[in-house]
C-alpha cells in the first residue's frame, strides 16, 4: 500500500513552533525556581523570556486561526466529535498500549479517543493557562492577594499536569512500538498505508474512498 | 541571640523622624504627594518608603482619640515572603530579622502578594515585568557594626528601642501590665506570637484591629501548599508518570508489537 499524506506541511511547521515555544516555557518557568542561578538580572531575563514565549505560545493558534479559520474551527470540534468507536477505545487501550491484541481496538477517526481526550486537556488547559498567566502578569498589585495567589497556584497545577502531558504525548510518538511511525509522520508528513489503516481505519476508509471516487471521475 | 525592635504607640508623637532618618540613611529620595486632609503621609509604604506612621482618628468615650503605629516590615519568625521567594534575595538572618539583598531580586513581587501585611513594595513595568521590591533591612548595614537601627536611632521619645527579643518581650510585657493598671484594659504585645513571633514588637493600648493590625495575621495557606507539597509532588509525580511510561514501552517492546503488521 502507498504512504498517505496525513500532515500538512502547515501543520507540520506549526507543531514544531509549537514544540519549541511550550519547552521554552517550560525550561523558563522551571529555572525561576533555582535560586543560585535567577538571582538578580538572570531572574529579571528569564521571567521577560517567559512572557515573550507565552505571547508567541498564544499568538500563534490565534494567527493560525484568523488565516485559516474553518480548519482551526474543525481542530477544537474534531475532540468534540465522540462516537460508539471511543467507547470501544477506552475499553480496548489499556491492552493495546501493553502490546495486546490489535484487533480489540475498534477502527478510530483521523485522531483517536486518546489523542481526542489530550486535545481537550490541552483546549481547556490553555484556557487556564492564559487566564491565570494574564492575572499573573497584568493584575498583580490591582487584584486581590487573594485571588493573585489562587492564580499562582493554579498556573503551578496546570504546569505540573502538562509536563506529564508531554511526556506521554513524546514516549507514544517516539519510543512506543505500536506508534513506530508517529515521530516520522510528523517531519515529513505521511504515514504507511498499512499503519493509516491499523491506526486510524475509519479515517483510511474514507480517503480511499474518495481516491476511488475521484479516479472513478476523471477516468 | 535574637533582636527585635519594641515600638510602643503610647509614646510615639508621630513626628515621624523616623521616616525622615530612614530614608537619609538608607538614601530614598522623597515622594510627591498631595493633600489628603491628614497629616500621614505618604500615603502607603513604597520602594521609596520603607516605614511610616499611620494616624488614626477615632471617637473614644464622646472626645477625639488619636492614635500612631508604625508601619514596615514585622520581619516575621515564619516569613510568607521568604518562603515563596525564587532567587533566595530573601532569607532570614541569624539575628533573626528578614534579610533582603536587592541585587538578588528578580522583580516577580509574589512576596508582596502573599505578605500578610502587604509590606514588600514593588513598581514594574506593566508588560516587561522589569523591577525590583524594596522594604526595610532591619538597617542590617548598621545593626551587625554595632549600631542602632537609623528609626531606633533619631526617635526623641524613646518609642522606638532595639534589644535582644527576650528582653524587650519582657519589657513589653512589663509596659502592657502598666496600662492595664492605668485603664487601658484592652492594652495588648503584638508581635509576641504572631506569625512565630515578630522581630517588631508593639506596646498597644489597644485591640490591635483598632491600630489597623491584623488581629490574628495567618501565614498564607497557599504559599505553604506550594513550597512543602507542590516543589516535592510535582518531581514525583513526573516521576511516577515517567516510570510508568518507560514501563510500558519496556512491555510492549517485550511482546514483539509492532505498528506496521497489524491488520
Amino acid at each position: 500500500m502507498a504512504m498517505v499524506e496525513r500532515y500538512t506541511p502547515s501543520a507540520r511547521w506549526f507543531h514544531w513552533l509549537i514544540t519549541g515555544i511550550f519547552l521554552e516555557l517550560v525550561l523558563s518557568g522551571l529555572l525561576i525556581f533555582i535560586p543560585w542561578l535567577t538571582s538578580g538580572m538572570v531572574g529579571t531575563w528569564i521571567r521577560l523570556i517567559h512572557r515573550i514565549g507565552a505571547v508567541i505560545l498564544v499568538g500563534a493558534p490565534v494567527i493560525f486561526a484568523l488565516v485559516s479559520w474553518k480548519r482551526a474551527w474543525y481542530f477544537v470540534r474534531e475532540a468534540f466529535m465522540w462516537g460508539k468507536g471511543d467507547i470501544g477505545w477506552l475499553r480496548a487501550a489499556p491492552g493495546y498500549y501493553f502490546g495486546g491484541d490489535p484487533r480489540l481496538m475498534p477502527p478510530q477517526g483521523y485522531i483517536n479517543t486518546g489523542m481526542k481526550l489530550y486535545r481537550l486537556a490541552i483546549l481547556f488547559g490553555g484556557v487556564v493557562f492564559v487566564i491565570t498567566g494574564l492575572i499573573l502578569w497584568f493584575f498583580k498589585g490591582v487584584i486581590s492577594p487573594e485571588v493573585f495567589q489562587w492564580c499562582v497556584i493554579i498556573h503551578d497545577v496546570t504546569f505540573i499536569v502538562a509536563i506529564g502531558m508531554f511526556f506521554l504525548h513524546f514516549q507514544l510518538a517516539v519510543f512506543h512500538p505500536r506508534m513506530d511511525e508517529g515521530l516520522l509522520s510528523m517531519v515529513d508528513g505521511k504515514v504507511s498505508g498499512v499503519y493509516a489503516k491499523s491506526h486510524h481505519g475509519i479515517w483510511y476508509g474514507k480517503i480511499t474512498e474518495k481516491k476511488e471516487d475521484s479516479s472513478a471521475t476523471s477516468s | 541571640m535574637a533582636k527585635a525592635i519594641l515600638y510602643d504607640a503610647t509614646k510615639c508623637m508621630a513626628c515621624r523622624a523616623c521616616q525622615v532618618a530612614c530614608k537619609q540613611w538608607n538614601e530614598l529620595p522623597a515622594e510627591m504627594t498631595t493633600n489628603r486632609g491628614t497629616y500621614e503621609n505618604p500615603p502607603d509604604l513604597s520602594p521609596q518608603t520603607w516605614i511610616k506612621i499611620k494616624f488614626i482618628e477615632m471617637e473614644k468615650e464622646g472626645k477625639l482619640d488619636w492614635l500612631f503605629t508604625r508601619q514596615a516590615c514585622m520581619h516575621c519568625t515564619d516569613a510568607a515572603c521568604v518562603e515563596v521567594c525564587p532567587t533566595g534575595a530573601l532569607s532570614y538572618h541569624e539575628l533573626g530579622f528578614v534579610q533582603y539583598e536587592r541585587d538578588k531580586c528578580c522583580g516577580c513581587g509574589y512576596c508582596a502578594e502573599f505578605c500578610p501585611f502587604g509590606v514588600p513594595k514593588l513598581e514594574s513595568g506593566r508588560i516587561t515585568g522589569v523591577g525590583v521590591m524594596d522594604k526595610c533591612t532591619f538597617c542590617i548595614d548598621r545593626v551587625t557594626n554595632g549600631l542602632e537601627p537609623a528609626c531606633v536611632k533619631t526617635c526623641p521619645t524613646g518609642a522606638l528601642i532595639i534589644g535582644d527579643r527576650n528582653e524587650l518581650v519582657a519589657e513589653g510585657r512589663a509596659r502592657v501590665e502598666a496600662l492595664k493598671a492605668d485603664g487601658y484594659s484592652n492594652a495588648y504585645l503584638y508581635g509576641e506570637d504572631e506569625l512565630g513571633g515578630l522581630h517588631v514588637l508593639y506596646v498597644l493600648a489597644d485591640r490591635p484591629s483598632v491600630y489597623g493590625l491584623l488581629e490574628e495575621p495567618e501565614f498564607p495557606v497557599l504559599a505553604s501548599v506550594r513550597e512543602n507539597i507542590f516543589r516535592p509532588f510535582a518531581w514525583i509525580t513526573w516521576g511516577v508518570v515517567a516510570a510508568g511510561l518507560a514501563l510500558n514501552v519496556l512491555v510492549a517492546r517485550a511482546r514483539q508489537v509492532r505498528g506496521k503488521e497489524e491488520s
